[in-house]
């Protein structure tokens, strides 16, 4: 009997035993709903989230609240989404438009979903394989996400304010329960 | 079908290896996606025995967490990569220590595996180590041609590709990388440096064997065979280390990589490595009006998020002696050095090399 050639990944033991991450109940509208905007702090990142939560407050009358990321590199520390879960009724993230922070959205998405607060996290569209790969390792394969083009950084304040309304539609039905009448498609 | 041989070392006539078995498992390598698109060196637990037995080590023992994807390297993966790598087991203190003094680095515990950058180790070792596992210390310091430095740091990487699972184009995020990544190990040449070894800048005295690692995004040659005067030498290290397209922060790290030869006119003028950090700390940056002209006005706010100094400011590019380690490696044979850009920043330590206790 040869000798087995043996694996370098260290997952043939742990990969089964993945939970599936549960996702937040959706309420039914954003109205008057408590609404926090996540900044990663990448250029662009802060203008973009504000434009998005001003239409929220135009059109819905939510309430903001503002926090900026430790590291947007990496998920929230347990603490900070602590006090997002208890300051906030529904969540923005982003904008996701590099290796690490795109991953880093989506991860701090699955776990705000966990703890019962719906995310919707903006990526830019060169990022859907990674945000998808985390979004798997964290239990939560096919997690769904907003996405706008690539790049962000680079774009003038008023683009800016141009991509934040174009990603609005995603952002809110993202975060709200689809509604249930069969004539839906022909709504808004 | 002829039995092949081979005259042995000794002279004994050994079987030689089939060779078609061979191909089978390097291909069978391959198919498993363990490969960074070399081949691999199929291991066996026979030879993961001879790694382990190097170290005095938990082969459980974690030694590297990434924690926003949820994996954990241990002592055990460490090794059948290494073995992969194509490192003797002899090795294996170093990839060890080289492994841990990487991941000292608050960029490779962050986002910096999954980073556009692409960034790559630079391994620096020192010590007797150096000569007695026949590491590279002379010529050709960034390789190739030399198992130790070949094969230590592709088994940092291989660690990163399989126990952390970071596959390019899936967690790593690298626009277009660069050359020679997890191919950078370097020995210093400590005969020919004027100066301390990097290991005791780094905290570890008396000569002994350790390693020091940093993430870095390229490197860039300084060739000045041209002047006697060592200060239009510095100059030169002071344009190359002060090229606005590296800048992304306001502050950036280099390190030095100086031939024997810059170094000992360094030294023969009276300079310290101290000395040469002070010199280009003063002196590395740009002013504020020549970072706007390229559109990096960003890099000339403090912190980054401060208020734009206006144009006649000069900002410096470097924080302090941890933001341009410097390292002597190479021939003396000509005045040709490297700066090699940093990633993040170094964390300022080094790891001693340890070996199993007899």
């Amino acid at each position: 009997m040869p000798n087995a050639i043996l694996d370098p990944t260290g997952t043939a033991t742990t990969s089964a035993a993945k939970q599936a991450a549960p996702r937040a109940p959706r309420p039914a509208s954003l109205q008057g709903k408590r609404v926090g905007l996540l900044i990663n702090t990448k250029t662009n990142a802060r203008p973009f989230l504000e434009e998005v939560g001003r239409l929220l407050e135009d059109r819905y009358g939510v309430t903001l609240t503002q926090r900026t990321k430790v590291n947007f590199a990496v998920p929230e520390p347990e603490d900070v989404i602590k006090e997002l879960i208890a300051d906030n009724d529904v969540i923005i993230t982003g904008v996701g438009d590099c290796g690490s922070c795109s991953a880093a959205a989506t991860a701090d998405g699955v776990v705000l979903e966990s703890a019962g607060v719906p995310v919707a996290a903006i990526i830019t569209e060169s990022f859907i394989p990674t945000a998808d790969a985390m979004a798997a390792l964290r239990g939560a394969p096919g997690y769904k996400y907003a996405t706008t083009a690539h790049p962000v950084a680079v774009l003038t304040e008023d683009k800016v304010r141009e991509r934040a309304a174009q990603v609005l539609d995603d952002v809110v039905a993202l975060l709200v329960e689809p509604e249930k009448a069969p004539a839906a498609e022909a709504g808004e | 079908m002829t039995a092949a041989s081979t005259e042995g070392a000794a002279g004994v006539v050994a079987a030689a290896p089939d060779p078609d078995e061979a191909q089978r498992a390097i291909e069978y390598c391959y198919q498993q996606g363990w490969s960074d698109g070399l081949p691999l060196v199929p291991v066996s637990k026979p030879l993961l025995d001879q790694f382990l037995a190097t170290t005095d080590k938990d082969p459980e023992e974690i030694i590297g967490s990434l924690e926003q994807v949820g994996r954990d390297v241990n002592v055990y993966l460490a090794a059948i990569n290494a073995a992969m790598a194509g490192c003797e087991p002899r090795y294996f203190p170093v990839v060890l220590a080289a492994f841990e003094a990487l991941m000292r680095e608050r960029a490779a515990r962050g986002g910096g595996f999954q980073s556009t950058s692409g960034p790559s180790p630079l391994i620096v070792v020192n010590g007797p180590v150096r000569k007695e596992l026949g590491f590279n210390t002379a010529g050709g310091a960034f390789g190739p041609g030399f198992r130790p430095n070949a094969t230590i740091p592709r088994a940092i990487g291989l660690i990163v590709r399989n126990a952390f699972g970071v596959h390019p184009h899936v967690l790593e995020q690298a626009t277009q990388g660069l050359p020679g990544r997890w191919q950078v190990c370097v020995a210093e040449n400590e005969e020919e440096s004027p100066w301390e070894p990097l290991a005791q800048n780094g905290g570890v005295d008396g000569g002994a064997s350790a390693v020091t690692a940093t993430l870095t995004r390229t490197m860039e040659f300084v060739d000045n065979r041209h002047t006697p005067n060592h200060e239009d030498v510095l100059r030169d290290f002071q344009d190359t280390i002060s090229r606005i397209g590296s800048q992304i922060f306001p502050f950036s790290s280099v390190a030095l990589v100086l031939c024997p030869e810059h170094a000992q006119m360094f030294a023969s003028a009276g300079m310290t490595k101290a000395d040469v950090q002070s010199w280009l700390l003063e002196r590395c940056g740009r002013t504020g009006a020549e970072l706007t002209s390229m559109g990096k006005a960003e890099v000339a706010r403090p912190g980054f998020r401060g208020e734009y100094e206006g144009d006649e400011a000069f900002h410096k590019f470097l924080a302090g002696p941890t933001s341009i380690p410097v390292v002597v490696a190479g021939a003396k044979n000509a005045a040709i050095s490297m700066v090699v850009r940093i990633f993040g920043e170094w964390s300022g330590t080094s790891v001693p090399v340890v070996e199993k206790k007899k």
